[in-house]
């Protein structure tokens, strides 16, 4: 466990100075400095701290998703080769194949394992700030950036009645649970399962393309979609409420940002994909991904049925052909 | 693996128990790995801009090299894993030495993360039981 700490102090200090930095700034703009609803905000101001400056790798992303539309001949060619071929090694291979074609293209779908793993030593000393709250008070002591005093008052800070440290299972173990407690624990709980799983739910129904539904990882990804928020449950009677407002805000951008890559920019092949080409469609605006081949085929294909009208408006990518 | 081999024909018990010490540390970073592989790994699905990913790199990584070289080369890795690399191919450096005329020898993540090799093994051997 001492290993553990000392990974995790600098980062500790880190999220403890963010917090005391919001409160301080909330303060100054006149609200109450003991007030649970105060340290709330603070804990959301950390979330937006810590995704802003995530926001260049979700750009990056979705710059590479672009990129997609480019290799899709090549990945079509890919697929064609190991059809059928449903063994381990086969599919290693298809995927070692597809790894050197992204690279061939300079465009990458995935996110890399970097900002994943960063983010986690972050949610460890949050979690590690929150629950050692009630222990600091009493030895006496700050944690990281946070000075005594401001333990006493994150501590004694309530919201709705209920402290932010405050955790279902383990005041239930000391004695101490009150309905307010209960309530606004079990509430966020459902919170934070709701929107990890709305947000999993559209990404497996609107944005991923036939071939992915179709892939070797898909059975595991659906029974995942249940299992997932019963793991949540049974951790969330243990997180302190100051942990499930920090999961359940991080889970809300996370879905606005997947909102956004639906609308505007989905996954090639996709449900959220024809949508897309339909609503540009019906905008008159020209068809994304498919080359100015089919593009003309599709106008040619059209037009026998069009001759026989008459003032029909043009659309406007037909205007300059 | 087949280390006594190279140790002669006495394998007293104290060598047997050497052995397994020495590689306490190695076999506790493979049971995490494959855990991690396993349970967390399906939960977050691929972000790795490489292959292998670097979970599968880790475990090959420590598996063939050991705990102190594996970590060393794991960590190296995963600090190449960030959104601006150009991912694509990247292997473990100096491959295991592996038989490579017998896969059953050959620790499966050594073969999952080579497939190219070992499924021209397979075809041959296939190949070689037709004729």
């Amino acid at each position: 466990m001492g290993f553990f700490n000392t990974i995790l102090f600098p980062f500790k200090w880190i999220v403890s100075w963010i917090m005391v930095a919001f409160h301080d700034v909330l303060t100054t703009l006149g609200m109450d400095a003991a007030s649970g609803i105060t340290w709330t905000l603070s804990i959301i101001g950390l979330v937006l701290v810590i995704r802003a400056a995530l926001i260049p790798v979700f750009v990056k992303q979705i710059k590479a998703q672009r990129g997609m539309q480019a290799l899709q001949p090549d990945m079509k060619k890919l697929q064609a080769k190991y059809k059928g071929k449903t063994d381990q090694l086969s599919r290693q291979a298809m995927g070692q194949e597809q790894m050197a074609l992204y690279k061939e293209h300079g465009t990458n779908p995935f996110s890399a394992c970097l900002p994943m793993l960063i983010q986690m030593p972050f949610f460890f000393s949050l979690f590690q700030v929150l629950s050692g709250v009630a222990k600091a008070n009493s030895e006496n002591i700050g944690i990281g950036a946070m000075t005594h005093a401001q333990v006493v008052q994150f501590d004694e800070a309530t919201i709705f009645g209920a402290r932010l440290s405050d955790a279902l299972l383990p005041s239930f173990q000391g004695g101490n649970l009150t309905v307010t407690i209960a309530v606004l624990s079990i509430v966020m709980i459902l919170a934070m399962i709701a929107s990890q799983f709305i947000t999993q739910k559209q990404i497996m129904s609107k944005n991923m393309s036939e071939e992915a539904m179709q892939g070797p990882f898909m059975k595991q990804q659906k029974m995942m979609l249940y299992v997932l928020p019963l793991v949540f449950g049974i951790g969330g009677i243990n997180f302190p409420i100051g942990v499930l407002i920090y999961w359940t805000t991080t889970n809300l951008w996370t879905m606005g940002q997947q909102f956004f890559v639906i609308r505007r920019m989905p996954t090639p092949g996709s449900p959220a994909y024809k949508e897309y080409q339909k609503r540009r469609e019906a905008k008159g605006l020209p068809l994304l991904g498919a080359s100015k081949k089919t593009v003309e085929a599709e106008v040619i294909a059209e037009s026998p049925d069009l001759k026989g009208q008459r003032n029909q408006p043009q659309r406007k990518n037909r205007k300059k052909k | 693996m087949s280390s006594s081999q190279t140790q002669g024909r006495a394998p007293s018990l104290l060598g047997a128990v050497a052995r397994f010490l020495w590689h306490v540390p190695r076999n506790i970073l493979i049971i995490v790995l494959k855990l991690y592989r396993r349970v967390v790994s399906p939960i977050y699905g691929q972000v790795c801009r490489f292959f292998p990913s670097c979970s599968a790199y880790a475990l090959e990584a420590v598996t063939v090299h050991g705990a102190v070289k594996g970590t060393w080369f794991s960590m190296r890795r995963v600090i190449r894993c960030h959104p601006w690399s150009a991912g694509g191919l990247d292997p473990v450096p100096s491959p295991a030495v592996v038989d490579w005329d017998d896969p059953s020898t050959v620790p499966l993540i050594v073969q999952l993360n080579h497939p190219v090799v070992f499924l021209a093994k397979q075809q041959e051997t296939q190949s070689r039981k037709a004729a």
